[in-house]
């Protein structure tokens, strides 16, 4: 049964997901208050009630943002309950580490709709938007990004199936020896048992993993933008955007500090990181420091586009760019760049270069093109389960543990059966978060199929 | 035939006189209704149609359960008990189950007089031809002889009597049970008050006589020693105790069968309906599982005045001269005789989802349905309903509330949402994998899980509370590591609370989660869905959903939820719309 607890504190974003200048969290429930408090600072103590407080968030001593709360006291809120909303910069990041304070502070991530269910019982609602929680229910986000999320859970739930079918099987061997009142079934083979329970757990805590994956679909694909002082970094970006976001000049290292915005390309959703270029010979701190944050933005991309200038020659910065992305994180694209395309060439462009002029836009079909080639890639072949909602994320991660829980179960000298099965049961019901509830009939099923089971 | 309107009108009417008709009887009688017990043959009350015995793996539970709340199976297997075995002791205090072989005349008997001496019980041999209705309610029965006689609430568990057809090979014959007359008439009566009747089927092996089986080649089946009792209210068992034998099927057995199929009503599509997976006759066996070499068999004996052996494991409806070539090919009965041929029946069964979950019918109220007849398989299945049945149409006649038990509660609970929640299509046998909360619903604590409702509502007379009382307080202490006081006269006794506190002890960490779950879902199964709701006006639910809960009518969201084709989005959604008219804003 998946009917959500109503009692307990939740928080999710009420925004749309995707980039936005602003993004707005809310969390509700008895214990929202005293989450909220555990990482704003200074800590509100007796909030006012629907006062805007501009309050920081930390992260274990580190500034996370400087956000805007407002608290809500129940029944005077949207739910009904104690509500806090906290508007912070949309940044996926910051998004992500406040939801994720949030949860550690004891609250849980809400399912679709749950928001608008508990303001439904509150009475705030009326009947036409409370049937709209079917809609909240089944929806994420809107056209193209949707069709494609709904795809990826597709192909998700597959896997989910193909798991949840081999954890009934697991299960059956158990029920069917419990419910043998004729003790006419061999004793199970433990090895054989221990090795498939240990794949399925391999397979669930894998599914669990890609959670990191999905999260980029959902919250859209990092790009960040490097390379040497005045390659042309900050024009390409205004040239990708359509409009001056940065503040571009001849001069070499107008950006000091990273820059972000996002792009909506054939439906996904795309995060530019502009970044301060690498400069061989940085001469003041503050140029150092761009750096270093450059050097971490890098390190955080899903894509890295390494931009050189083709209208000089190279220089020692060039090949401190180069050598600067050996940082990204595994998996990530590196897209190499030869920008100012409009002007004569003067370096031979290496395998894969895309000659880009943000002047003439030549060039930026291709590169956006081949921006949401990976993502796109997710989507068609469906191969690729992607996880992309926390709480099948939570589902599938609680599954593993109840599978690792069994696996310490079946080491033991004599398992004790009916032990077993309840680690088992558990992980399906949390697989029931994602796929909908085992029955015993489908256990049952399993059972006859491959035993003899007399009367 | 005479008309005669009997003088006097009865609270409750059960007819039919198996387990679920005796133990509904009784329940009826001990919360103080009149009750009448309508059976085609008095001496065939509780009679054991097929196995000589009484629990089994999960069924077991089912049977400590009848006995707490204050039911008599238990005691009347106790009372027959010939051989007793408790099943699982390998396995945790959870799946341990009793089971006891009864000697089928001395079980009949104890709960013949048990129904007897019931006050306010009175069973009388006729047939029940006709459900008497007034004001779309029921409100009588009429005999087959013409007697009409009055009742606040009916109660039927017909078994598998109405319209029971008897295969033998490809001959049939009427029959509710093998020389006993069908139901025809109340088949009749139920399906004009709009009843949905199906078919289903089951069956049973034939009989031995011992001078013909070799036991020296067959495996020893020791009993318990000492015998372990079901019931609290039974001091000890006094009978001797005999083993039963165990042999198997030989490579020429599944020779014969093979030979065998085309006389077979099962697979020469005689038989349609669908029998119970568990319980396979020895032709299913052999044809689904052909790489199974050899099948377990179980003589087990069918009392201590007969020399009648049941052979369980080879339920067949194979014709007679295949059934002896059977028997002979088993290794210890190439000489044995069959005295009594194996057989298939089939019968009708009402569709459990046209019953709501105390068992009262939403077709027809004040008519209520419990055993075979809702579509399961098994003395304790019946009984355990009959006891739900029959309290429940006593409370009804007398203007009480009716009692439903949940799933976190008792295996009756599970069966019943069962039955009611998903139907069945095929007989319903208990499982204790069918129990989500198994680690709560053991053996050893129905009493504790169970007893104070039976002693609220007076199915356990009131003089037991002080003894019950002690008792649980005895498991608390224990529980608490502190010491237990000593336990005043009474059914219960200490070793049973050191039992349970010892295996609370050991499931502690896992009982823990189940209560918490089961204390979330509690909340949801107290959500009511009102019998009039308007499925097909609620349009934001999708299509299939619609259709399932319209079939199906839950009585709670939690068991919507358990409605398969409903998923959890569909339940939320539910919730809305029911929390919308609760608050009368639809």
């Amino acid at each position: 049964m998946q009917l959500p607890d109503i009692n307990d504190t939740i928080a999710a974003q009420a925004t749309p997901p995707g980039a936005g200048a602003i993004a707005v969290i809310r969390l509700s429930g008895p214990r929202a208050f005293a989450a909220a408090a555990s990482f704003l600072s200074p800590a509100p103590k007796a909030p006012v009630h629907a006062a805007a407080r501009m309050l920081s968030v930390h992260d274990g001593g580190r500034l996370v943002d400087k956000v805007v709360a407002l608290f809500f006291h129940g029944p005077a809120s949207y739910t009904g309950q104690d509500t806090v909303e906290i508007s912070c910069h949309g940044s996926p990041y910051i998004i992500r580490t406040i939801m994720n304070l949030a949860v550690r502070a004891g609250a849980r991530p809400a399912g679709p709709g749950e928001f608008t269910l508990r303001a439904f019982l509150a009475g705030k609602l009326d009947l036409a938007q409370a049937e709209g929680v079917a809609e909240l229910i089944s929806a994420g986000s809107a056209g193209a990004h949707l069709a494609a999320i709904t795809q990826v859970e597709g192909s998700l739930s597959q896997k989910v199936r193909a798991a949840k079918a081999g954890l009934v099987g697991l299960l059956s061997e158990l029920e069917a020896r419990l419910d043998d009142s004729y003790e006419e079934i061999p004793a199970l083979r433990l090895k054989d048992f221990s090795r498939r329970a240990a794949a399925a757990r391999k397979v669930i805590a894998g599914l669990a993993g890609s959670f990191e994956a999905g999260r980029g679909i959902r919250e859209g694909c990092k790009v960040v933008i490097a390379g040497a002082p005045n390659a042309g970094k900050s024009s390409l970006l205004n040239a990708l955007l359509g409009r001056d976001r940065a503040m571009v000049s001849p001069e070499a290292g107008t950006t000091r500090d990273t820059l972000e915005d996002s792009l909506e390309i054939d439906g996904f959703s795309v995060l530019f990181t502009d970044t301060a270029g690498l400069n061989a010979r940085a001469a003041s701190r503050l140029e150092r420091e761009g750096m270093r944050r450059t050097a971490a933005a890098i390190a955080r991309a899903d894509a890295v586009i390494l931009v050189r200038d083709g209208s000089i020659r190279g220089t020692a910065s060039d090949a401190l760019a180069q050598k600067e992305t050996a940082a990204m994180a595994p998996g990530a694209r590196l897209i190499r760049v030869l920008a100012k395309a409009d002007l004569p060439l003067r370096r031979k462009p290496v395998a894969g270069e895309l000659p880009v002029s943000a002047k003439t836009g030549t060039g930026l079909p291709r590169l956006t093109a081949a921006l949401i080639a990976g993502q796109k890639k997710i989507f068609k072949d469906g191969a690729q389960a992607v996880v992309t909602s926390a709480r099948h994320f939570a589902a599938l991660s609680e599954a593993a543990q109840e599978l690792g829980k069994l696996q310490e179960l079946l080491a033991r000298k004599d398992p004790p059966a009916e032990l077993a099965a309840e680690r088992l049961r558990a992980a399906l019901a949390d697989l029931g978060g994602i796929l909908g509830e085992t029955t015993p009939e489908e256990v049952l099923a399993g059972i006859f199929s491959s035993f003899c089971v007399g009367k | 035939m005479a008309d005669f309107n009997y003088p006097a009108a009865f609270d409750v009417i059960v007819i039919g006189g198996g387990h679920a008709g005796c133990e509904a009887a009784l329940a009826s009688a001990r919360l103080g209704a009149s009750t009448l017990l309508l059976t085609q043959d008095l001496d065939t009350l509780a009679q054991m149609s097929c196995n000589p015995s009484i629990g089994g793996v999960g069924k077991g539970q089912l049977v400590r359960e009848v006995d707490a709340l204050g039911g008599q199976m238990g005691r009347a297997a106790d009372a027959s008990a010939l051989s007793s075995q408790t099943l699982n002791t390998s396995k945790g205090a959870a799946v341990r189950s009793p089971r006891a072989q009864c000697d089928k005349k001395m079980y009949q008997a104890a709960m013949k007089l048990a129904v007897e001496r019931a006050p306010g019980l009175l069973a009388v041999q006729d047939e029940a031809a006709e459900i008497l209705t007034r004001a779309g309610r029921a409100c009588g029965v009429r005999t087959a002889r013409g007697t009409r006689y009055a009742a606040g609430a009916v109660v039927v568990t017909a078994g598998t009597f109405m319209r029971g057809l008897i295969h033998i090979g490809l001959d049939t014959f009427r029959g509710g049970r093998y020389n006993h007359p069908p139901s025809d008439l109340l088949s009749k009566s139920l399906r004009g008050l709009g009843f949905r009747l199906g078919r289903l089927k089951t069956g049973t092996p034939m009989r031995l006589l011992a001078r013909g089986i070799d036991f020296t080649r067959c495996e020893r089946q020791a009993p318990n020693s000492p015998p372990v009792p079901f019931s609290h209210f039974t001091g000890k068992i006094t009978n001797p105790q005999l083993p039963c034998w165990i042999t198997r099927t030989s490579a020429r057995t599944a020779e014969v069968i093979r030979g065998a199929l085309h006389n077979s009503p099962l697979y020469s599509g005689k038989i349609n309906s669908t029998g119970p997976r568990y319980c396979p006759s020895i032709e299913d066996k052999v044809v689904k599982f052909p790489h199974h070499g050899a099948h377990h068999l179980f003589l087990e004996p069918e009392g201590f005045n007969t020399d009648e052996y049941y052979v369980n494991g080879l339920s067949t409806s194979l014709p007679e001269a295949t059934q002896l070539e059977i028997v002979r090919s088993v290794p210890g009965l190439e000489k044995a005789e069959i005295v009594r041929a194996g057989y298939a029946i089939e019968y009708d069964y009402s569709d459990p989802a046209q019953l709501d979950y105390t068992l009262q019918t939403r077709v027809l109220p004040g008519l209520f349905m419990a055993g075979q007849v809702n579509g399961t398989t098994g003395y304790e299945e019946a009984a355990a309903q009959g006891l739900i049945a029959g309290a429940n149409a006593a409370l009804l006649a007398q203007g009480k509330e009716l009692i439903v038990l949940r799933r976190d509660e008792a295996y009756i609970g599970v069966m019943i949402d069962d039955l009611v929640s998903k139907g069945v299509d095929e007989p319903y046998r208990m499982f204790t994998s069918r129990a989500e909360y198994r680690l709560l619903l053991r053996a050893d604590n129905a009493d504790l899980r169970l007893a104070p409702r039976a002693l609220a509502l007076g199915l356990l007379p009131k003089n037991l509370e002080k003894s019950f009382t002690a008792y649980r307080a005895a498991v608390d202490a224990l529980l608490a590591g502190k010491k237990p006081k000593a336990l005043p006269r009474g059914p219960w006794k200490l070793a049973a609370a050191r039992f349970t506190a010892a295996t609370e002890k050991t499931y502690a960490m896992y009982i823990e989660r189940s209560r918490k779950e089961a204390e979330r879902l509690k909340k949801f199964e107290h959500l009511r869905i009102p019998e009039d709701f308007d499925y097909a006006a609620a349009r934001a639910l999708p299509n299939e959903a619609r259709h399932k809960l319209q079939r199906h009518r839950p009585g709670t969201l939690a068991q919507a939820g358990r409605v398969p084709g409903v998923t959890p989005a569909d339940v939320q959604l539910l919730w809305v719309l029911l929390e919308k008219r609760r608050r009368g804003t639809v």
